[in-house]
């Protein structure tokens, strides 16, 4: 008998700790837009007028051996730390099957394709929490090289940086460029994991952070300046104390707030969320619905639509689907 | 005949005397070592990054011998991945610490015990003399009547290092938590 409460005991304690963990953030290497464009790797097209200049990934990763050599070891790196990164290249290549897929693709009844609005377009790019964005440049002294090397951690949920590394090797007279840009990698990662770490505890310790709108669509005839309940506490006050009341220790910003938007700034959501009795992992689209869920329902029946934009940014339009 | 058997017997006994002396004389160095080691007295310093995860570092430590600078030199290097890290030196990367919390040594201070155990510590897994030991001639400095600053370069395995902490759960991993 006591061994069985022994282990159903154990058992409780390993199905709790296995749904209780916080989700993993998505890694990605990209060559930054510095480093493409002093290598050529860029694609330049008329916007109203204004010629734009972007980055052609596609072409860096189809030509240039020495950006896969560096992503290469670094995704090694980093894999050894237990933290596999997602592989650029690849993503560039899935989205695009993807893309091949959906054209293609029509119903069996109606022949009809997949629906899909300029903004589903718009969002198909390769996404990760924290981009490791990279650049290097070669210096030649006379004779000889050495190598400049920046790697920066960006929080795609902010755009925050969140871990830096950089540096110039030792010059050297012999050495080839793939080996002088091993050892930048190879001198520069662990400092890199260190600030990451920093990042990660400080995530732990108070939350996400996030960004959270508030607009309200043109054709709604209320406002965010409108009184409900007995005390008239206007719908923005409101918004304001569901989000003190939510967030890890009452943290966010509210940056601006009219009538007819708000915007929430260093918002910190929790890492976690209960459903069912459970633990589940908690991230911006679902901290927003459960906002949007608390309008929508008595006293205030307010109809709204939650999109999403990158991985840390939800808003949330009042007035309508 | 006597006198013979006499001159024999206090040789030996004089020579067990005298190594015994050595002995204790180079425990008591050792020890005396190990004290400084916990109290931070030694410095390091980059030399190069070497294959991956490895990194040679000099060890300046203060001893009244050669030897025990050389053995205390592996154990400070350790001692200084963990607590210290080491700085930039010209254009060889420094490194920050792995303990990432000052009281470490503190809270797991029986670990670290049997981690730097003299004569069969985990800590020797890790580090190994570069150039057989051999000191250069400008890596001896005198500082006083009766010690010497000593530059001894080291090899350190860090992210061997950094696995056995973390399977040990003496330090974090990046990947703890998720």
């Amino acid at each position: 008998m006591k061994k069985t409460i022994i282990l159903l005991v154990t058992i409780m304690v390993i199905v709790t700790s296995a749904f209780s963990q916080a989700k993993k953030p998505t890694i990605m290497v990209v060559p930054s837009d510095v480093w493409c464009n002093e290598n050529g790797y860029m694609m330049e097209f008329d916007n109203q007028g204004t010629t734009v200049k972007i980055p052609n990934y596609k072409k860096a990763f189809q030509e240039n051996p020495d950006l896969l050599q560096v992503i290469s070891t670094i995704n090694g790196l980093m894999a050894e730390r237990g933290f596999p990164l997602k592989n650029m290249e690849s993503a560039i290549k899935t989205l695009e099957a993807n893309s091949a897929e959906d054209a293609m693709m029509s119903s069996k009844e109606s022949g009809i394709g997949a629906s899909e609005s300029p903004i589903d377009k718009l969002k198909a790019v390769a996404k990760a929490d924290i981009i490791m964005q990279l650049t290097w440049t070669i210096n030649t002294t006379g004779p000889k090289k050495s190598v400049t090397f920046n790697l920066q951690g960006l929080d795609s949920y902010t755009d925050k940086q969140v871990a830096t590394a950089t540096g110039t090797g030792e010059p050297s007279f012999t050495a080839e460029l793939p080996v002088l840009l091993k050892e930048a990698v190879l001198s520069h990662i662990d400092n890199f994991n260190a600030s990451l770490m920093t990042h990660f505890e400080d995530l732990f310790a108070n939350g996400r952070e996030v960004i959270i709108r508030i607009k309200k669509w043109d054709d709604w005839d209320e406002d965010l300046e409108t009184e409900y309940g007995d005390d008239d506490t206007e719908l923005s006050e409101i918004i304001e104390d569901w989000m003190a009341d939510n967030t890890v220790n009452g943290r966010f910003n509210t940056t601006d707030a009219t009538e007819n938007m708000m915007l929430f700034e260093q918002v910190r959501i929790p890492l976690y969320y209960e459903k069912n009795g459970k633990q589940r992992a908690m991230d911006t689209r679902r901290f927003a619905k459960q906002l949007s869920k608390f309008l929508k329902n008595e006293p205030y029946l307010i109809v709204n639509k939650v999109t999403t934009k990158g991985l840390g940014r939800a808003t949330i339009y009042l007035g309508g689907k | 005949m006597k006198i013979k058997s006499i001159i024999k017997t206090s040789s030996i006994v004089l020579l067990v005397l005298f190594s015994f002396i050595q002995t204790a004389n180079a425990q008591k160095g050792r020890k005396k070592a190990d004290k400084q080691t916990v109290a931070w007295r030694y410095e390091l310093e980059a030399v190069a990054t070497g294959v991956q995860g490895t990194y040679q570092i000099k060890v300046w430590s203060y001893s009244k011998n050669v030897e025990t600078a050389t053995e205390q030199a592996k154990k400070n290097a350790v001692h200084g991945i963990i607590f210290k890290g080491f700085p930039n030196k010209g254009r060889v990367q420094g490194q920050k610490p792995l303990a990432r919390n000052a009281n470490l040594y503190e809270e797991n201070e029986d670990f670290f015990k049997e981690f730097f155990k003299t004569g069969g510590g985990d800590y020797m897994k890790f580090v190994t003399l570069a150039n057989n030991g051999q000191i250069a001639a400008g890596d001896r400095i005198k500082i006083s009547k009766k010690e010497y600053k000593i530059g001894v370069v080291v090899s350190v395995n860090i992210a061997e290092l950094r696995k056995y902490l973390e399977t040990k759960g003496i330090i974090k991993g990046l990947s703890d938590g998720f």
